[in-house]
């Protein structure tokens, strides 16, 4: 009997022992209660031990005890706030990755990112996802600032999360845009180039912050450095300091906002008082933020792995020679686009200003105490404006706008771009059959009667090309032309492509040629 | 009933087990992937090589390494694959071998009765030495060099004379000319680079100042301050090929090479003779 006893005295003990262990780790919640949340049961203690985790654990001490239920609606917030940040975790998880195959110096930056992509586990992958969650965190940033303005969100109390707010948008797009210049490729040796020389229509001071920031009048050794730096450094620690204040007047002061209808709406008191019930953080919040945490990294996975998503990289950087068709990233579009509508300085850096200004500004300029939709048009109707505006200039910025290419050069880039692959590089390897193929006269249809499935795709190719060509002359552009596209043997596995194009140049009255050597490679990705 | 949270639990493990099931997916296939990149990235060296070619070789090489007689030596052919490392005594690889080479340059050649013309033998192209390029455009070069190996076997590197060469004899009796087949001699033995394509020698062809070559060969010689020893267009157009330096214009500098005497034989200088007095007008 006594040796019974003992054993359940031990059992006792035992259970006692693993359950302060569980209580040490869990801050705060024993066996029994941690069982509870899982199964979603309410809580088994007075008072309520799962608040107390929030005093004891640092982690937890920083998230809010509960929010308010109207504030969780998915309509209300589509929670792009918690992927914004979900995106910065990635980028810092990803990132210290990335840091320790990364050398920044012009002569081995691109080699080692090409080393990363073909040696390394995973490298590319992680590469992919860095440049994804870059691209998304700008994206639910902006969102979220819209999301924000549409309802009203950035009233009264919450002014100054808005101007930090707008100080994370700043922060987010430096941060895109200071890890473009990394991979030292041509894409972004140019986009940074681009990007940089808008600084230099500051007036006064514009060469001198240009200078700055470049470290020399060209990027190169000390401006790759310096961005290398602002973006692993500078700008993360900027990032996180100010996320903090931003989360902590959410998550402390005035909690996400309600629906205007339930706070300022003509509703029954029961739903304003059904909105304001509490949900608790462990375990409704956490488990939703655990699951929306599981959604995101499935999404990025299938993004990158099942759509093929991929991380540019084009040539190495040649400051010897601009590609055709450069353009800064996509988010700085508008701002290309507003540079080719008058005066650098004007355009370049006193309305991008003041458009900050007006920016940070919002809270104060808006005194209409409503937040509903219906009850402030203006503030509405701006807003969309304001997008609209956005989206047109960005449209402005792209190449098509307002640059004019000689024809025949264009239709060659855009067959076989500079940088990029295109449909000519899209042909299969095997299609392409060496010959002399004459627009107008070689038929589009049955080229290569010697191979057994003949070569669709060099013939599309041809037909886009000799459509293309035929409509640039009957337009007047190419007057008088005779066009033909050479394929070539020229060493093992290497074929070389030269179209030519000749016509009759009205201006200078004499004849005119234009052709693009391009080399195709049996083992070249993308085929 | 389901709680949310207990359907969130369970989607939740659902979409970690499914992204878990696509990265081990994913690691498994990363060791080929990884060596199917390294592929295309060689790949892509040759690619942006074979323009680098194109762009600073190719007039001294040829444009598919053929090399150009009494210029520059065949890239494509057995002999630069086989015997040039023994020829000089280089311990590395053939690949370090020509990126050495292109990068500092030579200032003497393997093969000076062949490829002795030029002074230096090679120009230095690498930005260290004063020359355009990066070190990462001679890799590439070097690479697309590398990749006429497979099928050097084939290319006939320093072609066998078919009968004996000329020599240096201006006054010798030539055979029956064939103008059209001077024309193909003058691009495939390079004249072409230097005296239609660059201002290197005279022009061929009439220019504001001077007529065309058959017209200034006709009277040339009887000049003044001519220094050779022609006492005919012909002969003076053949001394102008296997003894460049006996009389040079005045406004170029002696760089022909002298082995043209060497490398022709009767038949092409009859036929070269032939295409120079007859084409240009």
């Amino acid at each position: 009997m006594l040796k019974t006893e003992n054993l359940q005295n031990l059992k006792a003990k035992a259970f006692q022992a693993i359950d302060s262990r569980v209580r040490a780790i869990t801050a705060g919640l024993d066996l029994e209660e941690l069982r509870a949340v899982l199964r979603g049961d309410p809580p088994t203690e007075r008072p309520n031990p799962r608040y107390k985790v929030h005093t004891t654990s640092f982690i937890f001490h920083i998230r809010p005890r509960y929010y308010e239920k109207g504030s969780t609606i998915f309509t209300h917030t589509f929670r792009l706030g918690f992927f914004t940040s979900f995106f910065f975790f990635i980028e810092v998880l990803t990132g210290l990755i990335l840091m320790i195959y990364y050398t920044p110096s012009p002569e081995q930056a691109y080699q080692s990112i090409l080393d990363l992509t073909s040696n390394v586990p995973f490298g590319k992958l992680l590469r992919d996802m860095h440049r994804l969650g870059a691209e998304g965190m700008v994206i639910f940033t902006v969102l979220h600032m819209f999301r924000t303005y549409m309802t009203g969100s950035y009233k009264k109390d919450r002014s100054f999360t808005w101007l930090t707010g707008v100080v994370l948008l700043g922060i987010t797009l430096f941060l895109s845009f200071s890890g473009y210049l990394l991979p030292w490729d041509q894409l972004a040796y140019w986009a940074v180039t681009i990007g940089t020389s808008m600084a230099e229509a500051a007036p006064a001071f514009g060469n001198e912050v240009n200078l700055l920031m470049r470290g020399a009048p060209d990027i190169g050794t000390g401006g790759l450095l310096r961005f290398y730096l602002l973006h692993v450094v500078l700008l993360p620690l900027a990032a996180i300091l100010v996320i903090s204040i931003h989360y902590y007047k959410v998550s402390r002061e005035h909690g996400i906002s309600l629906p205007a209808s339930m706070e300022e709406g003509d509703v029954p008191a029961e739903v304003k008082k059904n909105a304001k019930q509490k949900i608790d953080f462990i375990p409704d919040l956490l488990t939703h933020e655990v699951f929306l945490t599981s959604l995101g990294l499935f999404l990025m996975v299938v993004i990158i792995i099942v759509f093929g998503y991929s991380a540019p990289l084009e040539n190495i950087a040649n400051p010897q020679q601009t590609p055709l068709d450069t353009m800064a990233p996509w988010y700085f579009w508008w701002l290309q686009g507003m540079l080719k509508l008058g005066d650098k300085s004007l355009m370049g850096i006193v309305i991008p200003t003041i458009l900050v200004l007006l920016l940070v500004g919002v809270p104060y300029i808006d005194r209409n105490p409503h937040r509903s939709l219906y009850k402030r048009p203006l503030a509405v109707g701006i807003g969309i404006l304001f997008v609209l505006g956005l989206v047109v200039l960005s449209y402005m910025g792209l190449p098509e706008y307002g640059i004019e290419t000689p024809p025949a050069t264009r239709i060659v880039q855009d067959l076989a771009p500079e940088e990029g692959t295109g449909p000519l590089r899209q042909i299969p390897f095997e299609q392409l059959q060496p010959g002399v193929y004459e627009v107008n006269v070689t038929p589009t249809t049955k080229m290569c009667p010697e191979l057994d499935f003949g070569c669709p795709q060099l013939e599309a190719v041809f037909k886009q090309y000799s459509d293309r060509l035929n409509e640039a002359g009957q337009a007047g552009q190419l007057p008088d032309f005779s066009a033909v596209m050479i394929i070539e043997d020229w060493q093992q596995n290497l074929k070389k492509v030269t179209p030519r194009i000749t016509w009759f140049d009205l201006e200078s009255g004499q004849a005119r040629v234009y052709e693009q050597h391009i080399y195709l490679h049996h083992d070249r990705l993308g085929h | 009933m389901n709680t949310r949270v207990q359907i969130e639990i369970a989607l939740g493990i659902l979409f970690i087990s499914i992204t878990a099931t696509i990265l081990i997916i994913v690691g498994l296939n990363e060791e080929s992937r990884m060596e199917r990149f390294a592929l295309a990235q060689s790949a892509q060296a040759i690619e942006v090589g074979a323009v680098l070619f194109e762009i600073n070789c190719s007039d001294c090489h040829g444009s598919n390494g053929q090399g150009v007689p009494g210029l520059c030596p065949p890239l494509n052919d057995l002999n630069f694959f086989e015997n040039r490392l023994t020829d000089v005594g280089w311990s590395g690889t053939q690949e370090d071998y020509i990126v050495s080479v292109v990068s500092s340059g030579r200032a003497t050649s393997t093969r000076p009765e062949y490829f002795g013309a030029g002074i230096p033998a090679m120009p230095a192209w690498s930005e260290h030495y004063g020359g355009p390029l990066r070190d990462d455009q001679i890799r590439n070069i070097a690479t697309f060099i590398m990749n006429w190996e497979a099928t050097a076997g084939e290319a006939i590197g320093q072609p066998a004379l078919p009968s004996e060469p000329v020599g240096q004899d201006i006054t010798i009796e030539l055979p029956e000319a064939n103008p059209a087949r001077g024309e193909g001699l003058a691009n495939s033995q390079g004249c072409v680079a230097c005296h239609i394509s660059t201002p290197t020698g005279p022009a061929w062809g009439a220019t504001a100042s001077e007529p065309a070559i058959g017209a200034r060969a006709a009277t040339r010689f009887q000049q003044a301050d001519y220094t050779g020893t022609a006492v005919t267009a012909e002969q003076y157009l053949f001394e102008s090929i296997v003894l460049p330096n006996i009389h040079v214009i005045a406004g170029f500098a002696p760089v022909m090479p002298e082995t043209y005497g060497q490398i022709l034989t009767e038949q092409d200088m009859a036929d070269l003779i032939a295409y120079l007095l007859t084409a240009f007008e």
